[in-house]
């Protein structure tokens, strides 16, 4: 089943502050695409145009699947959720009285999850390792790097066929942030997931792109065909880079 | 003080916190998972008392039975209750005061209710096994507190069962932590609430058939148990179920020891000062999370 994703002209805002102006992006099957920019400058309102939690005022968003067209604006996001689309949501948002092993359970909710529930739990937990050990302590009290895991880990328990990812690095030490990229370039590789990662940290970005877009106010600035691309713009260059 | 009477009053208090736990946990349900401050909740319980009356005299039906069939039209409600405290109050941020004034109404009007339909006196059930007793050793026990006793431990145990081991269970404890995330993992937070309190309200049925087996009933005999039954919800730690069955036999022991050595009239105090100790040390509650 081939999916993409589409994003074609999105204008979306909140109140009367438009963030985004006409801002369109793809992602097709087994792709992994970031999306960089700094603070303020729309990568979290996109993300939420796409999971339903924000309304764009004009512009399309829709899945391509099979061939068939399936449109995403409108839907509510346990809509969006059950047509195999899951985020990572930023800040994590685990339950966060509730144990690890249940926050996984709740992570596998929607119909098409509970199948396979099982062989996922199964390798989470070999994926995770930290989150087995842990998987009778409230959720809450773990480290802001094991939530992290935690919470790509509930996001993988709904089996989705598309992944993203917002801002996995906020408020994580160095080490984590890598550690916590490495494990989603590893899950994806093995999973063939379709992904798009909203990012500011160029340099963790990077590491598992295959391609990017640079968003600047609202507006895709620059679409990078791989790393290199990427890493070669002057924008990157001026933001991440220092030079 | 005599062993036996210490026994004796021991196994009451058991009993009548079985009986307790049937009352709260649709409160620790309501209050604890859903932050739903239904301060209504002992008047359903009365709805459901009247309920075993009328089909007890009317038809000659056993009270745990009626408490059982009228279980859907008591979810149906509380579904219902729930969807115009939604629309009314929740949806626009407003529950905190007016929803507290809205079930104030709802317990005063179903109270006005019941008196106008039923008076003021009190109404009691027939059968077979009220009144009898077996012996346990030197414990007596009435079947009129056992099958309440009975009723509280089994609900106790299907709530916490269902609230632990199904989609739908996990997703209710989750639903007041996070409801963006809930939505995030495909579920309905309206329709999980929704569902969630219809089934509050259903355990309300059942425990109004057993306190019409306890003694009789008036329809203002509710505001009796509001503190206590909040004071249980806390002291148990709010939402957990295990908890609320737990603090229902302490509360239960401790108010029939208090009223076999003390006098009746000092068992509610003595229940709201062990709430209290129990806060100052443990602000979660005994089993809070």
């Amino acid at each position: 089943m081939a999916n993409k994703l589409v994003v074609k002209n999105v204008e979306a805002g909140y109140g009367s502050v438009r963030v985004l102006h006409g801002v369109s992006v793809e992602v097709a099957e087994g792709e992994t695409v970031v999306l960089l920019g700094a603070n303020g400058n729309g990568k979290s309102t996109l993300i939420k145009c796409i999971m339903g939690m924000v309304r764009p005022e004009a512009g399309e968003i829709y899945l391509e699947r099979d061939g068939q067209r399936v449109d995403l604006v409108g839907r509510a996001p346990e809509e969006v959720v059950n047509l195999g689309i899951t985020l990572v949501p930023e800040g994590r948002r685990l339950f966060p009285k509730l144990t690890v092993e249940e926050n996984l359970l709740l992570g596998a909710y929607r119909p098409d999850a509970r199948r396979a529930i099982g062989s996922n739990i199964e390798f989470c937990y070999k994926a995770f390792p930290i989150l087995e050990e842990r998987r009778r302590q409230l959720a809450g009290s773990m480290s802001g790097g094991e939530q992290q895991m935690l919470a790509v880990a509930r996001a993988l328990m709904s089996a989705p066929r598309i992944l993203l990812v917002d801002e996995p690095s906020v408020g994580l030490a160095p080490i984590f942030v890598s550690r916590v990229i490495a494990k989603i370039k590893e899950l994806k590789e093995r999973y063939n997931l379709t992904v798009l990662m909203a990012e500011q940290n160029f340099n963790q970005a990077v590491k598992i792109a295959d391609r990017g877009y640079i968003i600047v106010h609202g507006q895709i600035e620059f679409e990078g065909k791989d790393a290199q691309a990427l890493a070669g713009h002057e924008l990157v260059k001026k933001y991440y880079l220092g030079v | 003080m005599s062993y036996d009477l210490l026994l004796n009053a021991v196994a009451a208090g058991l009993l009548l916190g079985g009986f307790y736990a049937a009352v709260s946990l649709g409160i620790s349900v309501a209050f604890g998972l859903l932050d739903v401050v239904n301060i209504a909740h002992p008047v359903f319980v009365i709805l459901g008392a009247y309920a075993a009356y009328v089909m007890n005299a009317r038809f000659g039906w056993d009270p745990v039975l009626t408490g059982l069939v009228f279980t859907p039209v008591f979810y149906l409600l509380g579904m219902a209750v729930y969807r115009v405290y939604y629309a009314s109050f929740e949806r626009k941020g407003e529950e905190a005061l007016r929803g507290l004034v809205f079930f104030f109404g709802i317990m005063f009007i179903v109270e006005v209710l019941l008196i106008l339909v039923y008076g003021v006196d009190y109404r009691l059930v027939e059968a077979p096994y009220i009144g009898e007793s077996f012996h346990l050793g030197p414990v007596s026990i009435a079947y009129r507190l056992f099958v309440p006793f009975l009723g509280g431990v089994l609900l106790a145990g299907g709530v916490y069962l269902f609230l632990g081991n199904t989609f739908f269970g996990r997703a209710i404890q989750g639903v007041s932590q996070d409801s963006l995330a809930l939505r995030l993992m495909g579920a309905d937070p309206i329709r999980i609430k929704t569902i969630a309190f219809g089934i509050a309200i259903a355990t309300a049925s059942l425990a109004g058939s057993l306190l019409i087996i306890i003694g009789p009933v008036e329809p203002s005999i509710g505001r009796e148990y509001i503190g206590r039954v909040f004071a249980i919800a806390v002291l148990g730690g709010m939402g957990s179920i295990g908890g609320t069955f737990a603090a229902s036999l302490i509360l239960g022991v401790v108010e029939s020891l208090t009223s076999t050595f003390y006098g009746p009239s000092w068992s509610t105090a003595v229940s709201f000062g062990v709430l209290l100790l129990v806060l100052a040390l443990r602000p979660a509650g005994l089993f809070g999370r």
